[in-house]
This record gives structure tokens, C-alpha cells and sequence, in this order.
């Protein structure tokens, strides 16, 4: 038919036009395509990430969190305030004589509830008889310390002695009986050793001087033993009591030097029996299988967690003795609940001496619209617990994820329109640029006898083909990024505190964080949007070109081209 | 009755200020058959006249009558009309399309004629053969010459068998010889198809092949040219 084979050669000899429009066209709609499919795999990455509690069948958690100055909670078992946190979370203090013997080696994971008080299992029961709630479940999530190394030696150095101790003290003067006596004890040695007789004479009563010659002890012959042996009892022997200066010793011990490391992890309990609804459910396993009912030593990680310790299904995994069997991975929810660990609760809490205790209650209302209602129950029933809802636990989650899905929000309507509005700019502007290029021919064709509609239709027929070819090009391009940014996309990540954030010992706020590699899955819809866009672009600018062509008279037409 | 009537026809443009009488006055008949040239230099306003005559244009003033009809009654479709049927024009850049072969430039005014008939194609090539152009039938109008794009347009002109052919200066781009031809080209078929011819020219040599002539300037129809 001429009239298509027209518009062919239109656009296939005025190719550069074609192109540029086209491209234009194209480049739109790829760009409304590759929004739309981008946003679409943010927001399937937020329906699993932001919806935490939907993957676990809950509806609703309930934990018990501490308050300053208040005392007694609702649940069996509770106490009030931080002095509870900090008792219930003693066991971080560590005893280092608890470790072993100085120098052994040491290996031990200490279990702390953080800041989601333990409470009685049996509180459970309480939140199942209120009205609309539907099934509940326990779980006990904890902070783990996993501490090894060397037990510590303390020596301590002490020096004493070295010490001098000075004292003067009079001899006690003898008295004259006793003087005699030792005179005639000396004369008796002197005779016997055949010296002088006492050429002192008397020195009087009052002195044992040795003014002059010998004196007592200048007497030859007579041996020291022999003139002790002349002194009285009280002179041969001195006898004295002193006490020493009252001192303090001070020895500065250096600490001991130690080995010790510490890594957190945490650790959760379910109820295994019930593996639809718990902090981890058998739709989370991504490697293995579920606990087993039996609830024996088995073990489930998270797949970053075992990607980090370099774990499998399989490897055996040594607790305070007790070694479990990795039996799956998981891909938990984010939340308050997620752990790094998932044991049988029984197991986790003979491991953490918990014995029959809990640190949530998970909910499940008989229907979504009563999960308002559930709440409000469980907030009269026990007025100290916190209640989270699905949108509460979201909340708190943060990270490129949420910062992305934000921006999407945002931008992307804003991004798509202005893409598409810009397409559409371009291809009327080369419409109606077009139209003015060919005033001489269309004015030529209407001379000939052609009707306005005529022309008009032969000029939007061109620009909606235009529309449809850059559709199917756009579409083309569109689905290449979006291919593009399933290969390459850059990892989203997020995060939230889970176990209850502990920074009462010092211990920082645990995080679990969950990456999702940025896809943009191409949906009908989006590739319908496009094509759609492309078509009312072809048509915009079809319509502004037409408008142009129909005012041309044919007289001013060939006029100008004179 | 005559084919054309004109009685008292003005045109006006206005640009700026200054009002441009382009035709002041015309009073003219023209009989069915007759091969006419309008005469005149540059801006004496044949153009003007043959665009009223091609129903292209409506006067400022008086009245056009075609086959008894005044022109100004008629609606914009029914003016395409007639130009579609009654009318072939020959303008002096050729004025083919561009992006259209020979042939197709042809079928560019059969078509809307034709509408789906299948034998759009072979009437379009039996006119080039008239013209002598059906080995170039194929060939976009930038690869034609200038005698040639003219022929092309005369077939183009003659397509629909029309009553009027209209052609403005149409030796005007074309060397001496091969315009001769092309007039040549133009009146035989013109005769043979029991076309009125109406050439608005300034070559005084075509104008001599017109039986009648008629001289326009500043926009009033001088005394009849004899010679």
C-alpha cells in the first residue's frame, strides 16, 4: 500500500531523524522500565526484609524489657529495673578462678539474656487464653560471650628483711656484794696465773674504772671465758625487749598478662515442635533441614554466620562441652528475635541454667484484622511487657536497604516522570522540527489534492511509529540494564539490633544485618508501562506535528519554498 | 460555459504595515482546451493568479468561478477535491518528494484517487513510459536530473487525467533545450488528454508556443500579446 510504503521511506531515508527520535524514545522508556523494575526489587526485598515477623508466622512478639525505678512485671518471675538486667546478666562478670588452673586453656561460652528479661515459660499460656490469639510459641534469644584462651598466672614479688636496728642501754651497775665478790673472783685468777697483786688498790666502791695499768680486764694470763665467768648473772647475760617501727610493704603487681578473646554471638531457643511459628521456621532453611522434633543436639546457623566461622551442614559445633551437629542454614528474619544460633529451647536453656525460661512470646491472631485488637488484650493483660507488631519490629531496621527503598519512594515516580516527559520532549520537538523541514513537501502533497486529514494522518502515523519502534527499543534497553543490574547490582544491606541490646558490661549493641543483592526483575506491567509510555509519546509528538502540518495552507506552503 | 471565470479577482497580503496588492482587478475567462500563458516578470503576481485558478487560494476579493462553481463556497475538503481530480500542477522546483522513487512520486497523487486499487503501480508506470522515464522509475528524484524530476512532475500532473494542468515557470531551473522538451512533453500530452493548459512564465520563447497570451503585470492583466 503507498501510503505505507511512504512512511517506510520516510523513516527509513530520513534515517538520521529516525534514529535520533527513536533513541530518544528509547532511552525513556528503558529508563521507566529499569526504574519500575528496580523499585519492584526493592520493594520484594522489603516485603521479605521489612516484614520480619510475617516469615516466622507471627503476628505479634512479647518480651519483657527492663524499667528504670519500676518494680514487679506482670510475668511470673520478673523483677524490676536494672538490678535485674544486671543480675540476669551476671554470668559476664568473669570469675578467673572459675577458669581452670593458671595456665591451662580455656574454652566457655557465657550466656546473657541483654536487655530482654527471662520470664517463665508458663507466661506463655497466660497470652494464649486471651481472646483472638490463635497459636503462641516460646523462644529464649541470648547474647553469647564466647571467651578462650590461657587461664592467668598472678606472681607477686615481696622483698623483706635488709633492716638495722640500733639501741643503747646502761649496764646495770652491780651492787657491793656482788663487787666483791667478782674482786675476789679476779684476785683468785690472778693468783692462779701467777701475776701482780691489785697495785690499783681500791678505786673506791663507786666504778669498775680502768683508770690506771690492767684494771679488770688488763690482768694477763686469765682467759675471756675465765673473767666472764667472775661476773654476776645479770652482767653475763643481756637480756632486752624492743619492738620494731610499725611499716607497710608495698609491691606493685603488674596485671597478668593473658591470651583471652572474646567473640558475641547470639544464640536462640525454639521450640522445635512447632516449626511454622517460632523465631526460625522451616521456610528460613535455606541448606539442610529443620531441628528435629526429638529436640536433640542439633544445631541451625544463619548463613552469615556460618559463612564467618566457616561452618556447614554437618560440622560439629562445641558448646561449653557439649558438641551439636549443624544440621541446616538459615536466612532469618531481621528483628529483635534473629540469632547467629538456633538450638532446641530445652537445650539452650540447660546450656545458660535457664532452666523452663523464655525471653519472648510469639503470637499468631486469628486473622490480620485482629491483630490490633491482640494487642491491645495483651498490653491490659501484662501492662510491663512490650508488645511489637510486624511495622513496630520494621521500624527499626536501618541501612542502604531502607536508605534505597526511601530514595525509591522518593525519586523514583519523580525519576520516571521526568524520563518519560523528557522522551516525550524530544520526540514532539523532532516532530514538529520535522514538519517545519518539510512545509515545501507537505504543502506539495495538499497541492496534489491530498485532504488535511490525509496529511495529518500520514504524520502521525510516522510519529506513532516512531513510538512503537522506540517502545520495542526501549523495552530492548530497558531489560539490558535491568540484566545489567541483576549481574552487577551493588549489595543492600540491613541492619537491626537483635537479643536485646546490652550495654550494661560494656558489651555494644548487637547487630544483625541482612544483604540483598539488588535485582530489578522485569515485570509484565513494567514492560506494558513503557510500551504504553512509547505509544503516548508517539502520539504527543504525533499530535504536535499534525497540529503543525494542519495549519499549513497550501498556498503559503509553496509560497515559502519560492 | 466557459472552464474559468473570473470576475474582479483581488488578492492582498499584508506584510507589516504595508499592504502588497499581488492582484488587483482580473476579469478573465478561459475556455475548456486551451493552452494560455501568463507573462510576466517577477512579482507581477502570475503566481498569485495561478494559485487561484489551482484553487490553492481564495481572492481578497471577487470571484473565481470554476465550471460555473464559485471557488469561495467550497469547503477546504471539497477545494482538495477538486485539486485532487481537476487540477495537475507543475511548480518550477519540480517539487517531487524526496524520500519517494519516481514512480512512487506518481502514485503520491494516483493513491488518493485509487485508493487500494492494485493497479496503482502499473498506472503510474505507463505515465513515466509516457514521459520517457520508465527505465528511472525506480530512482529517488536526487538522481534524476533537472529534466527528468520535470518530467517526472508533468506525469505526476497528468496522472488523474485532470481538466487543468497548471504550471509555474516550469523551464524556470531547466537549460534551454531540455525545457523545450519539457513544454514539448507537456502540451503533446496536454492534447492528448483534452487538458487546459495555463503556463505562468517570464521565457518569452514559451510563451510564443501558447496560442494565447496574456500579460500580467503589477497585478492587473495587461493587453492581450500577439506574436
Amino acid at each position: 500500500m503507498f501510503y505505507v510504503r511512504y512512511l517506510r521511506n520516510e523513516l527509513v531515508r530520513r534515517r538520521t531523524r529516525t534514529i535520533v527520535t527513536l533513541v530518544g524514545l528509547g532511552v525513556g522508556v528503558a529508563l521507566v522500565i529499569a526504574l519500575a523494575s528496580l523499585s519492584s526489587g526493592l520493594s520484594r526485598a522489603q516485603e521479605k526484609t521489612l516484614n520480619p515477623l510475617a516469615d516466622i508466622g507471627t503476628d505479634l512478639t512479647v518480651t519483657l524489657q527492663p524499667q528504670q525505678n519500676q518494680a514487679g512485671f506482670g510475668f511470673a518471675g520478673g523483677g524490676g529495673g536494672n538490678r535485674d538486667l544486671i543480675a540476669a546478666n551476671q554470668s559476664v562478670i568473669t570469675d578467673l578462678s572459675k577458669l581452670g588452673k593458671p595456665g591451662q586453656h580455656f574454652s566457655h561460652d557465657f550466656f546473657l539474656p541483654g536487655s530482654q528479661l527471662p520470664f517463665q515459660q508458663s507466661a506463655a499460656s497466660q497470652v494464649s487464653k486471651l481472646a483472638n490469639v490463635a497459636q503462641v510459641t516460646t523462644g529464649l534469644t541470648l547474647i553469647a560471650e564466647h571467651q578462650q584462651g590461657i587461664v592467668p598466672k598472678i606472681v607477686a614479688k615481696i622483698k623483706t628483711g635488709g633492716q638495722t636496728f640500733r639501741f643503747n642501754r646502761n649496764i646495770p651497775r652491780p651492787t657491793a656484794a656482788q663487787f666483791q665478790a667478782m674482786q675476789a673472783c679476779f684476785d683468785k685468777l690472778r693468783r692462779q696465773n701467777g701475776g701482780s697483786s691489785n697495785n690499783n688498790g681500791t678505786n673506791g666502791q663507786n666504778g669498775l674504772g680502768n683508770r690506771g695499768g690492767g684494771g679488770f680486764f688488763g690482768g694477763g694470763g686469765a682467759g675471756r671465758g675465765a673473767f666472764a665467768k667472775c661476773l654476776p648473772a645479770s652482767l653475763r647475760k643481756l637480756r632486752t625487749q624492743f619492738t620494731t617501727p610499725q611499716q607497710t610493704l608495698r609491691q606493685v603487681l603488674n596485671p597478668p598478662q593473658t591470651n583471652i578473646s572474646t567473640t558475641a554471638y547470639t544464640i536462640g531457643g525454639v521450640d522445635q515442635s512447632k516449626p511454622a511459628m517460632g523465631i526460625v521456621t522451616t521456610s528460613q532453611v535455606t541448606n539442610g533441614r529443620f531441628l528435629g522434633a526429638a529436640g536433640g543436639h542439633e544445631a541451625l546457623l544463619s548463613t552469615s554466620y556460618a559463612a564467618k566461622e566457616k561452618l556447614k551442614v554437618g560440622s560439629p559445633l562445641d558448646l561449653n562441652g557439649t558438641t551439636f551437629m549443624v544440621v541446616g542454614l538459615v536466612d532469618p528474619p531481621l528483628g529483635g528475635q534473629s540469632a547467629d544460633v538456633y538450638l532446641p529451647i530445652k537445650q539452650l536453656q540447660t546450656l545458660a541454667h535457664e532452666a523452663n525460661l523464655a525471653n519472648v512470646v510469639l503470637v499468631r491472631a486469628t486473622s490480620s484484622s485482629k491483630v490490633g485488637a491482640v494487642e491491645e488484650e495483651i498490653k491490659r493483660a501484662l501492662p510491663q511487657a512490650s508488645v511489637a507488631s510486624s511495622k513496630q519490629v520494621a521500624s527499626k531496621i536501618s541501612g542502604s536497604l531502607v536508605d534505597a527503598s526511601k530514595l525509591s519512594d522518593d525519586l523514583g515516580l519523580l525519576l520516571s516522570i521526568l524520563a518519560a516527559g523528557a522522551a516525550f520532549l524530544v520526540a514532539a520537538l523532532l516532530a514538529v522540527s520535522s514538519v517545519g523541514k518539510r512545509v515545501r513537501e507537505l504543502g506539495t502533497l495538499k497541492a496534489l489534492g491530498w485532504t488535511q486529514r490525509m496529511v495529518v494522518r500520514q504524520v502521525a502515523g510516522e510519529s506513532l511509529v516512531q513510538g512503537v519502534l522506540g517502545g520495542l527499543f526501549g523495552i530492548a534497553l530497558g531489560v539490558a540494564i535491568a540484566l545489567v543490574i541483576d549481574a552487577f547490582g551493588p549489595h543492600l544491606t540491613a541492619r537491626a539490633a537483635t537479643g536485646g541490646s546490652l550495654s550494661l558490661f560494656g558489651e555494644t549493641a548487637r547487630t544483625a544485618s541482612h544483604t540483598v543483592s539488588l535485582s530489578a526483575p522485569v515485570g509484565i506491567a513494567a514492560v506494558a508501562i513503557g510500551f504504553g509510555l512509547a505509544l503516548l509519546g508517539g502520539l504527543i509528538a504525533g499530535a504536535a506535528g499534525a497540529l503543525r502540518a494542519a495549519r499549513l495552507r497550501p498556498a503559503d506552503a509553496l509560497r515559502q519554498m519560492e | 460555459m466557459s472552464l474559468y471565470t473570473l470576475e474582479g479577482v483581488s488578492k492582498f497580503f499584508q506584510r507589516g504595515p504595508t499592504t502588497i496588492r499581488a492582484l488587483d482587478g482580473i476579469d478573465l475567462e478561459i475556455e475548456p482546451g486551451e493552452f494560455v500563458a501568463l507573462e510576466g516578470p517577477s512579482g507581477s503576481g502570475k503566481t498569485t493568479l495561478l494559485q487561484l485558478l489551482g484553487a490553492l487560494d481564495r481572492p481578497s476579493s471577487g470571484r473565481v468561478l470554476f465550471e460555473g462553481n464559485d471557488l469561495a463556497t467550497l469547503s477546504d475538503n471539497e477545494l482538495a477535491a477538486l485539486r485532487l481530480r481537476s487540477f495537475g500542477f507543475v511548480f518550477q522546483q519540480f517539487n517531487l518528494i524526496p524520500t519517494l522513487t519516481a514512480v512512487e512520486n506518481v502514485e503520491a497523487k494516483l493513491a488518493p484517487v485509487a485508493g487500494k486499487d492494485p493497479g496503482l503501480r502499473v498506472r503510474a508506470l505507463a505515465l513515466l513510459d509516457e514521459v520517457g522515464l520508465l527505465d528511472r522509475a525506480d530512482h529517488l528524484p536526487a538522481h534524476l536530473s533537472g529534466g527528468e524530476q520535470q518530467r517526472v512532475a508533468i506525469a505526476r500532473a497528468l496522472s488523474v487525467e485532470p481538466r487543468v494542468i497548471l504550471a509555474d515557470e516550469p523551464t524556470g531551473n531547466l537549460d534551454t533545450k531540455t525545457g523545450a522538451d519539457a513544454i514539448d512533453v507537456l502540451a503533446g500530452l496536454a492534447a492528448e488528454h483534452g487538458a487546459t493548459v495555463v503556463v505562468a512564465t517570464h521565457d518569452a520563447e514559451l510563451a510564443q508556443r501558447a496560442p494565447r497570451r496574456l500579460a500580467v503585470r503589477d497585478g492587473k492583466l495587461a493587453a492581450p500579446v500577439f506574436g
